[in-house]
Order: C-alpha cells, then structure tokens, then sequence
C-alpha cells in the first residue's frame, strides 16, 4: 500500500508537471489566498511590533496629558506613540496647565506639544507638508531622539526664533542635509535653524506623527506668534524612576484643582493606550485576513473546475487503469493526490511569495512585516484542506465512472 | 472444470423504445487452454461479449461463471480485483497510457496490486524482454512502432500471470507483419497453457485459434472447433467463395460471412421463432417491440 501511495504521488506530481501551464493557472488562486493571508497578518503584526517598539523607545514610563476626556474604548486616539492624533480631540490645555504640570511632584521632565499653523517660506520654497510645534528643551529627553547637528532649543532660547526640524523638512525646504544657519519664514517671522533631529522612526498607518515633517520652536514664541490661540495638544511628562503611577496620579490631582475641580483632561501612562490599539489592530488583521481567506476558498474552487476538466480528458486514461485492475478506491485516491499535490504546490509557492513579499517591503517602504510561523502552518494546513475538499468532487466522479463507458471515450 | 461459463446471457442497453439487445441469451462454456477466435460482423456483440466475459460490463440476465465462481452479479471493487488477477486486456488500439515509459505502462497492473516499485520494475522488464521488446523499455507508447506498442500492452495483459487473456481486435490497427508477430507472440503464451479469447474481422487469423465461434446479432450463430494451422473452414468459405450477395447485406459486411454458413437457415433464426411464440417473461417488452416492427 505504501508503494502504491508513492506510485501515485509520482503519477500526481508528473501529471501536475506535464500541464504546467494549466497547473500554474488552477494554482493562482491558492498562491494568491496564501499569500495575501500571510502578508496581511504579517504587515499587521509588523505594525503592532513597530508600535510598542516606539513605545519602548519612548521610555514606558512616560506620561502624556491630553485636554478633554479620553474614553478608554477609542483605542487609536488614546495610542501613546500616535501623538498627534490628540488633535482630534476638542479643547486645549493652557499654559498655566503647562506650568502646573512642571511643577508636580515626581515629575523629572516635561515639554508641552503646540501645535501652530501656518505657511512656513524659505528663498522662495513652500512648505506645507510639515508643521510646527512648539515645545520646550525636554522633549529630545522625553522622545529619546537626539539631535543630530547642531542642538536643540535650550532654556536660553526662550524668547528667540530659533528652530530645529526633522529630517524631511531639511531635505524638502532646504533642499541640503544639514541646513543649519538657514532661516525661514513663518507666520510674517523669520526663524533660523538651530538643530536637526535624528531620522524619527515611523510607523505606518499613523501618518500624521512624523515627527520628520515637523520643525520644532520654543513654546512661547508659538503662543505668542498665534496669541495664545495655538492649542497645546499635549504634554509629555517624565517621572522619576517607578513612581510613574503615582506622579501621574499627583499630575491629575494637581491639574484638578486648578481646572476647578472640573477633568476636562486626562493623563495616560505610556504604555497603556498600546493594550487598545492593539486590539482594534488584531481586529483589522483578522478582518483582513478573513477576506483573503475567501480568495482561498475561490483557489479551491478553480482546483475543483480544472480537476473536473482534467478528469473528463483522461476518462480514457480512467478506463485503462479500472481495465487492468484499479478498484475504485485506487482511482479516487490517485486524483485526490493529484488535487492535494497541486493545492499544496500553490500553498508552498504563496509562502515562499510572502517571504520574498516581506524582503521587499522591508527594503523598500517603511513597513516592518513580520511572518509568523503559525500563520504559514495554517496556511499550509488549509491549503491542503481545500486540495482535499475540493479535490473529492473530480475524485469521486472519476472512481465512479462505468470502465467500459470510460475506456470509449477518447 | 470449465474457466468460463455463461448461461443464457442477455445485455440490454438503453431504455423504453431505444432498448437494444447487445447479447441475447448467449450461451458459452470455454474450457481452460483454449485459443477462442470470435467473428462476426460490427455491431453483433462480439465486443459486449468480450466485455461481460472481461467483467467490464455486468449480464443484464444470465449467469457467468469463471473458474466455478459466479461472478454476473459482483460489486465494481471485486470485478477490479478479478481483472487485476486473473483476466489481461488486449486491446485494438492498444490502450497505453501515452504519459508513462512502455516499462511502466507494462508494470500498471502490479502497481494496482501493491507491488514495490522495484519488484513491479523487474517483473515488467522480464515480460517486456519475453515479448522482444525489452531494448525499448523507456520509450514513450508515441516512440513506438504499432507492433511494438501491441507487444507491449501484451506483456501488460501478461504481467499478472492471468488464466484468461481477453484480446479485442488485436491486430485492428496492424499491418500484416505486425499482425503476423501479434499472433505469433499470443500462440507462444497459448502454448504455455493460457486461455486465449480474442476478436477478428480477418478470417486469415482463425488459423491460429482452436475454436472459432461466429455471432451475429447478439447470438452465437455457429461454433466450430479447428485446427492450429488451418484456417476455419467457415471462415475460409467467407474467404475464398465468390460471395453472392445483395448491395444492403453487403453495407453492413454481413453478407460473406451469412452465405458462407453450414446451413442455409441460421440457427439464431429457429430460435427466435421460438421466443417469440412463448416470450420470456422478462424480454416480453423488447421481443413485444420487435414483433410489432416485423
């Protein structure tokens, strides 16, 4: 039995050979379903990975405080490392906020997170892919980034146009990697370039935080530029080593009492908005994945069709196996493994895909896919499952074809 | 002991009006070691015979007996297994499977029974040298000549060590010197004692054969035992005479054969006058239908 098993295997693989074309059509769909399954989930656990490894690099015991309140169920908005997402939420916190927060106990560093608007001129170029916000000299600290030339604005600067911006914006305005000196305009005032920051990491689907379109101005010449209208979106906080649960809790209280007792804000621990927006990105990934699932189901269904026409052209072939003593079970099992060969073949050629996909994509975008091993077993599993599934039908109509019927047919 | 039996065989095909009588309660006992030519026009039911007797095909009605098992009524599964060990096809257009190597299409029937592919190999290599053609062993069927492919779906029917080897036509497709070296091979596999049974329009073959049986429409019209060597005497009267005929009989190649017959009236006629005044039960419907026509 198991000589004749492998008998068929050969018969199945050198069927599946001599129809290259035909196979390689019938196997698409299968390429196609395990592959995109693969990627999705892959690229989504990249993006999770990519996520808390900024937090990380953030520092977990970071501290973010956000005007109105945060429903802990809006996931995305509450994500400590998509900073600028805050903007959708309404209100501000003032300056005074901004001191109180400084001033709590426990409370190491902090730097406010101004947005201004604007349109930012240099010797005839405009800019409106960045933005500018305006912080103080803790924030290199607080973000764990550092300045790559130059330096970053300092105690002394408070008062002055002085500005240090990300690496996209040198490139983009000034057109040269290190553009320190160069001035621009902005809101009718010129700013001269102090600093530039290291390349920020970025992580894809949160567009809007990258910090390297973003050129960075004391906070106060950013309030005053906008007349205290600029709203500070946030401000970061670092505490002293592992009391980050306390500080934050003092930071609340004390913001509290001198919003008249009102929390029209919140304060979020660094790592606990990741927990929620990874659950709504497992959810997405899942969803995803469930949809490229279905091109599976549609691979199966082309095995299914192609096996069909495979078995009604070798009928003959049929008749002269049943003629010289195949036995019904012997003939099913020969196109079942003919079926399970090809779905199987186009799973391992979706996987391999998916690997050179990833290889891609890590090369030449900022996505960080990330295949994980169950995913490509189960794939592999279902792949097989279907060849097995869809497989029978042809199988079945084949084993159970009249010899003499068949062995006329040519 | 008789290796085949059939007893009152019928083969019905098709339904209601449409129904045709392939067999028509035939009746055939072959003993072991015989070399059986079947003639008879197309469409006499000379290859629904072979088939039944091939387990192909299952009797509408009758029993069939082989080597004392009754075997009319078996399941699919059972009749592949009897054809796996006991019975060899031979077939007109030799039936290779094109994608396999002339070995491997020789080593099927073992592959079916669960051989090790290097047994299964070394069996079919040895059948395929005792045909004469083991130098082509890894040709494809489309490298080989027409003898060749016959000689070696020979040694496929072979392989198995069969007691009966079924041969429809087997040199159909042939030219004389193939057909010459087809025969010859089957007369050498007769002389080692096997059961022959096999099909031809060319009375030229009976010579070969011990046994010659005719049919026409669907019955045994006339059996005669001969000689090695000798060509059947009816056969060689449908040979030899200057055939009398009439343009219709001669459209449907029956005539030669008709007016070279022992007696003038067929057998198969008398019985179907006997039929008809006392139908069988259950051929009531399709004799019914054919009185009507007549």
């Amino acid at each position: 039995m198991k000589s004749l098993t492998r008998g068929h295997l050969k018969a199945g693989v050198s069927s599946v050979r001599s129809a290259k074309l035909r196979s390689f059509w019938t196997m698409l769909g299968i390429i196609i379903g395990v592959t995109s399954v693969i990627m999705v989930v892959a690229i989504g656990e990249g993006i999770k990975q990519q996520i808390s490894g900024q937090i990380h690099h953030m520092g977990k015991d970071l501290i973010t405080v956000r005007p109105a309140q945060l429903h802990g169920s809006t996931g995305l908005s509450s994500n400590g490392a998509n900073l600028l997402s805050g903007l959708n939420i309404s209100g501000s916190l003032s300056e005074k906020d901004v001191t109180t927060v400084s001033r709590s106990k426990g409370v190491t560093a902090s730097a406010p997170l101004t947005i201004t608007t604007g349109s930012i001129k240099s010797e005839g170029v405009t800019y409106d892919k960045g933005f500018v916000i305006g912080t103080s000299e803790d924030l290199p600290s607080l973000l764990n980034q550092s300045v790559e030339f130059g330096a970053f604005i300092t105690y002394n600067d408070v008062g002055s146009n002085v500005a240090v911006v990300g690496q996209k914006v040198a490139r983009d305005l000034f057109n040269e990697d290190v553009p320190l000196g160069r001035s621009f305009t902005f809101q009718g005032q010129k700013f001269i370039v102090r600093g530039i920051f290291n390349k920020f990491n970025t992580t894809p689907l949160s567009e809007q935080a990258d910090f390297n379109n973003a050129i960075f101005i004391p906070n106060d010449v950013a309030e005053s530029i906008s007349k205290n209208t600029a709203p500070t979106y946030e401000i970061l906080v670092k505490a002293n080593d592992g009391q980050t649960a306390q500080v934050a809790s003092s930071i609340e209280s004390a913001l509290k009492k001198s919003h008249g007792g009102q929390t029209n804000f919140s304060v979020v621990e660094g790592n606990k908005g990741v927990g929620s927006s990874d659950d709504i990105l497992n959810l997405l990934t899942r969803l995803i994945a469930g949809v490229a699932a279905i091109s599976l189901l549609v691979g199966g269904i082309g095995i299914m069709n192609v096996m069909l026409v495979s078995v009604a052209e070798r009928m003959h072939e049929i008749g002269i196996r049943k003629a010289v003593g195949a036995t019904n079970r012997q003939i099913l099992s020969q196109f079942m493994i003919e079926a399970t060969v090809l779905s199987l073949a186009g799973g391992v050629i979706g996987i391999a895909l998916s690997f050179f996909l990833n290889l891609m994509l890590r090369l030449t975008t900022d996505l960080k896919p990330v295949i994980s091993w169950p995913v490509v077993i189960i794939a592999t599993g279902v792949s097989l499952l279907v060849g097995i599934i869809f497989g029978s039908v042809p199988a079945l109509k084949a084993a159970r074809k009249d010899p003499i019927e068949a062995l006329r047919s040519e | 002991m008789a290796l085949i039996e059939l007893k009152d065989v019928s083969k019905l095909y098709g339904f209601g009006d449409a129904t045709t009588l392939a067999l028509d309660e035939v009746n055939l006992t072959i003993e072991k070691g015989e070399f059986v030519a079947v003639m008879g026009p197309s469409g006499c039911g000379k290859s629904t015979l072979m088939n039944v007797i091939g387990l192909l095909d299952r009797p509408s009605h009758g029993t069939y007996s082989l080597s004392d098992k009754a075997v009319a009524r078996l399941r699919p599964n059972n009749a592949a297994k009897i054809r796996r060990d006991t019975i060899g096809f031979i077939f007109q257009s030799f039936n290779l499977l094109p994608r396999l190597t002339a070995l491997e299409n020789v080593a099927l029937p073992l592959t079916y029974k669960g051989l090790s592919v290097q047994k299964r190999l070394k069996r079919a290599s040895q059948m395929l040298d005792r045909v004469g053609i083991q130098s082509r062993e890894y040709f494809l069927p489309s490298q080989l000549s027409g003898g060749q492919a016959q000689c070696a779906a020979i040694a496929r029917a072979l392989v198995n060590n069969p007691k009966l080897i079924i041969a429809d036509e087997p040199t159909g497709n042939l030219d004389s010197e193939s057909s010459r070296l087809v025969m010859e091979l089957l007369a050498d596999i007769h002389k080692m004692g096997n059961t022959i049974l096999f099909v031809t329009h060319n009375p030229e073959l009976t010579r070969y054969a011990t046994r010659v049986v005719y049919m026409h429409d669907g019955s045994i019209i006339h059996d005669e035992k001969t000689t090695i060597g000798r060509v059947a005497i009816t056969a060689r009267r449908a040979l030899y005479s200057q055939p009398q005929t009439n343009e219709e009989d001669d459209l449907a190649g029956v005539s030669s054969l008709m007016k070279a017959l022992p007696s003038k009236t067929p057998k198969r006629k008398k019985r179907a006058s006997k039929v008809a005044a006392k139908p069988v039960k259950r051929h009531k419907k399709v004799i019914a239908a054919r009185s009507k026509k007549s």
